[in-house]
């Protein structure tokens, strides 16, 4: 027990071992206790609330509907939302996984992420779906309607998800759902790295919810603070869930929404948010330097946990319990916080709440008021204990190296943290088509050991203009190794019309995705622990842009001169310059003196 | 069809050989000129900010108050780390990076140049934006010491301040990197190395953690110790090495925020006074030249330019009364700017002559002037190929000068005349002469050119290789040596093969094509590079090999053949006075500079940063003045 402690102990704590165990054990016990309570009710909800190091608190909301299988197939549609509903019965959808995420979680310091990385998608837009096709053109069609279709329904730019950005992922990704009843199912998966996630895909998610955002932990959700987080990423996950024998099946939607809000910066208030520096006498100066003085301060750094409340945090209060929760058991319990014991938490309401201490006492839950108010209160407070956090079972990140406009070369080093345990993993990375990776140069080297850890590889080429590449790779990374993954690439030259607006910021590539194979997700489920590098930035040559419209005007002024030369050459009428003699200085006695002249050699030509 | 023909006798024409060396006179006459016109009202622009997005100083900056206390702290700390170590000094930098809850990580970095062993410690932050999605990054530097060898005290402060302050706010949209690296030059060369992957793994520590693309970079020196010092203005350097100069849009924002928002003057290439003159343009636009030229590294920032990343450094300078906050609301201000941009810099000039902080030409107005000195060889070149094919010099027929020569002796001086016929049957009397076929013997000069070239790869090596102590002896050792080694190869020469007039006059020819061809390929480069060399060069058009008459001739020899071994030594004289080593020793002699210290930057320019001065120095300019030095020196021995 205690070298487990150790192990995974992110911070090996001098409080003794004790108290730090308990507190992740208890976090793994907590997470298992969502999972079960999930498949009996119609609609479930909750908040769990996680102060992480360095006065940042992650918030995972998480909604589930369900709706059983066969008043789905009748639109018979209670807490399952119509409108995405009949999407994915016109795109024959069997499962849909939708991610909307932004910024980057900070492993090295918030440690494991939530749901094991299941229920989080690569910057930008992520969608992966099962989609019941006879054959592969079949199921692309459905893809192109279904991508549409979610496109018009989120306000984002799904519909850019075209054959150049869609990869059929053959080890990375399982079905989460039990699809006993369909056969010929097709997983589809692209991403769209470049979008930006913003309040617009906010609202229509929360139209999604019952009680959409008018009650329950819902009305935090708060575009304001949501993007304003270090981190959030909004899912969306539909699937099949089957009784043991196959039957009773419930089409079960799950919406999560994860973000790592930063108390401080979260604590400003809306129409106040510029960090001013603060007064001199609020900030603590280390009086033990020999410098200190009235002027000189050198800032003491802050020990106590930082204090706060749900309405400061979220901007807003939370409303009451939204009715269509359960009325009591577990899943009435719909806001917890998971936190050392010795923290103070006052609730404030005016209503009937609930508190239920589980997990050895380090994680509080709350049943709501009805139609009330409801607040949390957590004073300032000097901790003696703290939460331990998870490791993370593998340390990624990717980077861009080389320079110039011809070619590069993407190296991805991979870190396993534990002193025991090997890990095997597949990588997956989906290549824009103007990126064309030398596979000839791909390395995989392991600090450790001389072995290959390369175990299999999937590698569909790309073909320019119709399909970007897809690789995957099984590897095996042995315990406390660091693996370094490089390989080269060229740059394609794009045609002119094929620049973004923005073609000088760069092109983004979507992030690699990690999905480990050995280790079991914590959550005791088939979702899977899935890991996600940040996305890059790819410099590909770029034209003057001004230069056709130089071209444009010197044109143009080519021709206006060409033209109007020639033109003048064969309308205007030359006269020799006896015949301007001949008519004279001009005017009414010359245009009589020309009028008498022609007139005369007319009759004396004659 | 007149004119054609008209063009076509003119071709045979004597006359016609006259015209280049004048030409190329005129060519670097104009080129110089044009370089002198370009600091005028009407050959100059005033500067602009191209890109949109940047909006410099349309923020409010709040980097006042508390920050200033702080600030101080921190420039005690700074003050304290002074002496000790440098492991040390990196941990307790790093420590305060820790305090604001930044990423921290070092870098250790060992370079060998000159004999000496250069090995420091980098130190680095990074912030990540809260809108940041790890694609972009910004770069904030302060080099321990700045480049005149002083312990940046307040800049490290400043930077460590910054940090803290930039902490706070939620708009960054690109990812901020603060870097203390451990010198002004090999340290962010090391460290942006490593950033691209592109360093020697044996010396230099990769980076363990990083960001997205480098979007800009600023650095700042301000060596004022730990009680402070009010400067008077700021200046602001931006070349890089190898004279790639940044985004004029980034040093247009670094001015009109110093300037316009904070009113803090600005200046450049150490123009302390600047009263917008001609004579002060044209000085500045000189020194921009001449630190272009060079290519070296004029501080921390110079290492970024070649990875295209725009960069400056902002150096306070002067007595006066603006502080360190002043100079810290700039960065804020140039940070908040440099956040503001959508794309990578690229709408402004990359290419430009600075002649004040808000005046500039660019590169479509100055280019011509190398341009034309470079043409001047070229010219030069085939006029020399022309003749080389011509035999003995005919008469024109057509002349109605009277000959004094014919009237003394008509015999002799009658042409051998050919009956030539048309296939209409038209007869005409051509001079034999013009009718015989030159042939040019191209074995021996080519063989010389690309031999001299390949001897400037000797100084190349021994400069770049040897120890410091031994650099003085060696350049010494070099300027006598090469200083008579075109008499001695003159000499060789005349003993063992002498070349025929032919042999040195195409000698000259393709030395001089070479060279032509070298600085109009520089001038899009490096202009000022090329054009500095070019005027160096430019005696080399005019010189000539005299020979002796032919022995049958007859004719009075005129005053030039009777002094020619006089004006063939005054001309070497003159040449030896032109030797690339003799220019540097008298350039380092008028700025006061120890000629080793040069030596020994040049060296770990070229270990360090990638430098390629030396390379045109000593392949393009040296071979160019060794084969018109022999060519002029066979005068003396034929």
């Amino acid at each position: 027990m205690r070298s487990h402690c150790l192990d995974n102990s992110f911070q090996p704590s001098p409080r003794g071992c004790n108290a730090a165990m308990l507190s992740f054990l208890s976090l793994l016990f907590f997470n298992l206790l969502i999972t079960f309570t999930a498949a009996g009710q119609d609609y479930y909800e909750r908040l769990l609330l996680r102060p992480l190091p360095q006065s940042a608190l992650l918030a995972s909301f998480n909604f589930r509907s369900n709706e059983s299988s066969a008043s789905f197939d009748q639109q018979n549609f209670r807490y399952f939302p119509r409108s995405l509903g009949q999407i994915l019965q016109h795109a024959r959808t069997k499962e849909l996984h939708l991610r909307f995420s932004l910024g980057r979680w900070d492993a090295e310091s918030w440690g494991q992420r939530p749901w094991d990385g299941a229920r989080e998608g690569g910057t930008g837009v992520e969608l992966w779906a099962w989609l019941e096709a006879q054959s592969e053109e079949e199921a692309f069609s459905r893809w192109l309607t279904l991508t549409n279709a979610l496109s018009g329904l989120f306000c984002a730019s799904l519909n850019f998800i075209d054959a150049t950005k869609t990869i059929r992922p053959v080890m990375s990704f399982q079905p989460e759902g039990d699809h006993h009843n369909s056969s010929n199912l097709h997983l589809l998966h692209g991403t769209l790295p470049h979008e930006v996630v913003c309040t617009e895909n906010l609202t229509p998610f929360l139209k999604l919810l019952p009680c959409k955002g008018k009650a329950g932990v819902s009305s935090l959700l708060d575009g304001h603070k949501l993007f304003d987080a270090s981190w959030q990423t909004m899912s969306i996950d539909v699937r099949p869930v089957c009784g043991k024998d196959g039957a009773d099946c419930v089409l079960e939607m799950e919406q999560s929404v994860d973000m790592v809000l930063d108390i401080d910066r979260s604590r400003r208030p809306r129409d106040n948010p510029i960090p001013r520096p603060l007064p001199i006498e609020e900030i603590a100066c280390d009086t033990s330097k020999h410098y200190n003085a009235e002027d000189t301060c050198y800032p003491l750094h802050k020990s106590a946990e930082p204090g706060w409340n749900l309405t400061e945090i979220f901007g807003r209060p939370l409303k009451g319990a939204c009715p269509l929760t359960d009325g009591d058991g577990e899943g009435a319990n719909t806001v917890c916080i998971n936190t050392p014991p010795e923290r103070i938490i006052q609730a404030n309401t005016t209503g009937q709440y609930l508190e239920t201490w589980i997990a050895s006492d380090t994680v509080r839950c709350y049943k709501l008021p009805t139609g009330s108010d409801f607040d949390l209160n957590l004073p300032e407070q000097e901790m003696t204990t703290g939460l331990i956090l998870a490791t993370p079972p593998l340390f990624a990140a990717r980077s861009i190296n080389g320079h110039g406009q011809e070619r590069g070369s993407i190296q991805a080093i991979i870190r396993n943290p534990s002193a025991t345990d090997a890990v095997e993993f597949v990588y997956l990375e989906s290549l824009p088509w103007f990126m064309k990776p030398y596979l000839h140069t791909l390395r995989a080297r392991v600090d450790t050991t001389s072995t290959n850890p390369i175990q299999e590889t999937y590698y569909r080429p790309a073909v320019d203009r119709a399909r970007g590449t897809h690789l995957e790779l099984r590897m095996l990374i042995p315990a406390s190794s660091t693996l370094t993954l490089t390989y080269d690439f060229e740059k394609a030259i794009l045609r002119y019309t094929e620049y973004p607006p923005d073609a000088n910021r760069g092109f983004d590539v979507a992030p690699a995705v990690l999905k480990l194979l050995s280790s079991q997700s914590s959550l005791g489920d088939n979702k899977g622990v899935y890991l996600r590098t940040t996305s890059l930035l790819l410099p590909l040559p770029t034209p003057d842009f001004s230069m056709p419209y130089n071209v444009i005007i010197l044109t143009s002024t080519v021709m206006a001169l060409g033209f109007g030369n020639i033109f003048n050459l064969l309308v205007r009428r030359f006269v020799g310059a006896e015949e301007v003699m001949a008519l004279g200085a001009g005017g009414l006695r010359g245009v009589v003196a020309a009028r008498v002249a022609a007139m005369r050699t007319r009759l004396l030509g004659r | 069809m007149s004119l054609i023909s008209a063009l076509l006798a003119l071709r045979r024409d004597p006359r016609i050989l006259k015209v280049p060396p004048y030409l190329s006179a005129l060519c670097i006459l104009v080129g110089v000129v044009w370089l002198l016109v370009l600091p005028l009202n009407e050959y100059s622009r005033n500067t602009y900010v191209s890109e949109n997005a940047l909006l410099p100083g349309q923020v409010h900056t709040y980097f006042t108050g508390s920050e200033h206390n702080i600030f101080r702290a921190y420039r005690h700390e700074v003050a304290a780390l002074a002496d000790s170590p440098v492991h040390e000094r990196t941990q307790r930098l790093g420590d305060i990076f820790r305090s604001s809850n930044l990423k921290v990580a070092t870098q250790k970095y060992e370079y060998h140049s000159s004999g000496r062993n250069i090995s420091n410690q980098n130190v680095y932050a990074i912030l990540h934006g809260p809108r940041a999605d790890a694609t972009e990054a910004i770069v904030l530097i302060a080099a321990w010491r700045n480049m005149a060898g002083e312990v940046n005290h307040s800049g490290v402060a400043l930077v460590l301040t910054l940090a803290r302050y930039f902490k706070r706010w939620s708009l960054w949209s690109k990812d901020i990197i603060f870097l203390i690296s451990g010198d002004s030059t090999s340290g962010p060369q090391a460290w942006v190395d490593a950033y691209h992957d592109s360093h020697s793994p044996e010396s230099i520590e990769p980076l363990s953690i990083k960001s997205g693309a480098l979007q800009g970079a600023v650095a700042v020196d301000y060596p004022a110790g730990p009680w402070g010092h009010r400067y008077d203005k700021l200046h602001v350097v931006y070349d890089g090495v190898n004279g790639q100069l940044p985004n004029l849009d980034l040093f247009n924002t670094a001015v009109s925020i110093a300037s316009g928002q904070m009113g803090i003057g600005c200046t450049l290439q150490r123009m302390w006074k600047h009263d917008d003159s001609y004579q002060e343009r044209l000085q500045t636009m000189l020194r921009g030249m001449i630190s272009q030229g060079l290519g070296h590294a004029s501080g921390p920032h110079s290492s970024f330019i070649p990875y295209h990343v725009d960069a400056i450094t902002l150096q306070t300078v002067g007595d006066g009364w603006h502080d360190e906050m002043s100079l810290g609301r700039t960065v804020e201000s140039l940070f908040r700017s440099l956040n503001n941009l959508l794309e990578h810099l690229h709408q402004s000039f990359f290419f430009y002559l600075l002649m004040q902080a808000n005046r500039f030409v660019s590169i479509g107005t100055y280019l011509p002037s190398a341009m034309l000195v470079a043409v001047n060889f070229s010219i030069t070149s085939i006029a020399l190929w022309v003749q080389s094919g011509r035999g003995a010099s005919v008469p024109n027929p057509a002349s109605t000068t009277p000959n004094t020569a014919s009237d003394s002796k008509p015999k002799a001086s009658t042409p051998d005349m050919t009956l030539a016929r048309t296939a209409t049957g038209a007869a005409t009397l051509i001079p034999t002469a013009s009718l015989a076929i030159t042939e040019r013997h191209l074995f021996l000069p080519l063989a010389f050119i690309l031999t001299s070239h390949f001897l400037g790869l000797l100084p190349l090596y021994i400069f770049n290789k040897t120890p410091e102590p031994y650099l003085r002896l060696a350049f010494d050792t070099t300027t006598v040596v090469t200083t008579l080694l075109p008499l001695a190869t003159a000499l060789l020469f005349s003993k063992f093969r002498r070349p025929t007039s032919q042999e040195t006059i195409l000698m000259q020819c393709f030395s001089l094509l070479l060279l032509g061809m070298f600085l109009s390929a520089l001038a899009t480069l490096n202009f000022s590079l090329s054009f500095l060399v070019g005027i160096f060069a430019s005696p080399l058009t005019f010189v000539r090999c005299i020979s002796p008459p032919p022995p049958n001739s007859t004719s009075v020899p005129g005053l030039v053949m009777r002094n020619r071994k006089a004006i063939s030594g005054a001309v070497v004289g003159l040449l030896v006075l032109l030797n690339p080593l003799v220019v540097i020793r008298a350039a380092t002699f008028y700025w006061g500079k120890d000629v080793v210290d040069v030596l020994v930057q040049a060296a770990e320019g070229w270990h360090v940063w990638g430098l390629w001065t030396q390379v045109v120095i000593w392949l393009v300019w040296w071979p160019a003045w060794f084969a018109g030095s022999v060519v002029v020196a066979g005068g003396l021995f034929s």
